[in-house]
């Protein structure tokens, strides 16, 4: 039993990342209805351009924060215009390949400025775990946890609150129809890459604080579990994309402790591969912002 | 030398890919009017509607709007203009409320909506009741009162409308035009798309025929040439 709610407690941090990844992922694919493979390159871009900092400069910790963000907004930015943007009406599959495209030529750079295969980051959090009895959770963790839950409240809040989340569920809901009620879909679009690859920094940023390193491996890895956790939860759906990086990271936490560490990664795509065969009813949803 | 209509069109073509949906129409819409668009399915009205509104853009032609060549424009810098079209099957946002629908609308105006809605309200009471209710779960008959109320919160000075009457029952047909009637007595120019021609040409000032993409004819209601070309705008003169 113990082990059972510790290695809960380790699903739920791992979760928390996770969901934080899923709804900048879902917000993108809401929007745009394309899948966006850059996202993670996106955000360890902005790990590099921060890591890059420490390393050249006394920075404080609030700053690497403010650089790692800046970085992922920008990278973001730049794969909107670049792959997005000039295929809103055009092809999906050239979109996505132009992504991947982007996604090495970020590798490629993070690799030729920081060639060394990893590179110590400032730690966010410099004591021990908090301890409950037999059971310890990090102080990151709950941080992360309290970031996914908050972003997502956030999120929800922009989306039904403001003049720009209204034009957004706009597009979601039908882009021709935006355009005539005067939306000026690119723009929004740049936007809401802009937001979703700032969410993406500051995950990144917890990421990386909390591991103390980065390798050029937090893009592949980033894309890889936000995709999976977005599906998890059913595309475009914000709760959706808590749950599923949640539900995500509880799977691989007890897959790991029962099965060994080299059956986690088979059991989440297992467990995608069923779900998507099944199609459960949440998965159904074209968005339920 | 006359002022220029409020909206010029000469010779549009708008094509998909290789096939020219339009090819080479020229016609005015007067200020102040209910200018009327008839013809079959498939003659090219709503290729029009979507070339004038930007969504489509034409090879070539020009489209003026006020004196202004606005044909190279994006659809929201048109909106901005001062055009606005209610499109066919009427495209309101089915996951959101009627009155997000109408903030919506309403998009490039930043604050000063409020009284707009309530005037759209004032006119669409059916709205007022369902304001927190989803787009998707309204009666067609009231998706289409929605979809004019949205276009009218741009406060546009031309009135776009794409078969407004498309799959709705009789009465609620009756009701849709009398708010034509109504909106054109107060004032505003309205371009109309029908197959419905019997109640379009009630309404109407100006009729234009279309058919294969070009304008075959155009006359106001109430010539001898109505017949004929009711006939044409349900047939099509190709089966006659």
């Amino acid at each position: 039993m113990t082990d059972f709610v510790q290695n809960s407690l380790d699903g739920i941090t791992l979760g928390a990342s996770y969901a934080l990844l899923a709804l900048g992922f879902t917000l993108i694919f809401g929007v745009l209805r394309r899948a966006n493979l850059s996202y993670g390159p996106a955000i360890m871009f902005g790990a590099y351009l921060a890591t890059w900092t420490s390393l050249n400069f006394p920075a404080a910790l609030f700053v690497l924060f403010l650089v790692t963000v800046a970085g992922a907004v920008l990278a973001g930015s730049y794969v909107e215009r670049l792959c997005f943007a000039p295929h809103r009406k055009g092809s999906a599959v050239a979109a996505m390949v132009a992504s991947f495209a982007l996604w090495m030529q970020f590798e490629e750079l993070a690799v030729l400025a920081l060639p060394k295969h990893l590179y110590a980051f400032p730690a966010l959090y410099d004591g021990g775990p908090l301890s409950f009895g037999p059971f310890f959770l990090r102080l990151e963790s709950l941080l992360m946890l309290l970031a996914a839950v908050s972003i997502c409240f956030l999120l929800w809040k922009i989306l039904h609150a403001t003049r720009f989340g209204i034009a957004v569920r706009a597009v979601i809901d039908d882009p021709t129809a935006a355009e005539l009620s005067g939306i000026n879909i690119g723009a929004i679009s740049l936007r809401v890459f802009a937001l979703a690859s700032a969410i993406g920094g500051l995950t990144g940023f917890l990421i990386i604080s909390s591991q103390e390193q980065v390798t050029p491996m937090l893009g592949m890895w980033s894309t890889l579990k936000g995709m999976l956790a977005m599906m998890l939860g059913g595309l475009g759906s914000l709760p959706g994309a808590v749950a599923g990086g949640l539900a995500l990271g509880l799977l691989e936490a007890h897959s790991q402790w029962y099965f060994g560490p080299q059956w986690r990664d088979f059991i989440a795509y297992l467990l995608l591969f069923v779900l998507l065969a099944m199609r459960p009813p949440w998965m159904n949803t074209r968005s339920a912002y | 030398m006359a002022a220029e209509p409020l909206l010029r069109i000469s010779e549009v073509v708008t094509a998909y890919g290789k096939i020219e949906a339009l090819k080479g129409v020229s016609l005015d819409v007067a200020q102040g009017s209910i200018t009327c668009l008839l013809g079959p399915n498939g003659a090219g009205k709503t290729t029009l509607m979507m070339t004038v509104a930007g969504v489509l853009k034409p090879k070539s032609g020009s489209i003026r709007f006020s004196e202004e060549e606005i044909s190279s424009l994006p659809p929201h810098a048109i909106v901005s203009r001062g055009i606005a079209l209610v499109p066919e099957n009427r495209l309101v946002f089915p996951s959101m409320t009627v009155l997000e629908n109408l903030r919506a609308g309403a998009y490039q105006r930043k604050n000063d909506f409020q009284e707009d809605i309530a005037r759209v309200f004032a006119r669409f009471p059916r709205l007022k009741e369902r304001s927190a209710q989803q787009g998707g779960t309204l009666s067609g008959g009231e998706q289409q009162m929605l979809a004019v109320a949205r276009a009218l919160m741009s406060r546009p000075k031309l009135l776009l409308m794409d078969e407004p009457s498309l799959g709705l029952a009789p009465l609620v047909v009756e009701e849709i035009f009398h708010i034509v009637a109504e909106l054109h007595r107060e004032g505003s120019t309205i371009f109309l798309v029908e197959q419905n021609a019997h109640m379009a040409l009630k309404v109407a000032q100006h009729f234009y025929l279309i058919e294969q993409g070009r304008v075959t004819f155009s006359g106001n209601p109430g010539s001898l040439a109505e017949d004929e070309v009711i006939r044409r705008a349900y047939l099509g003169s190709a089966q006659s």
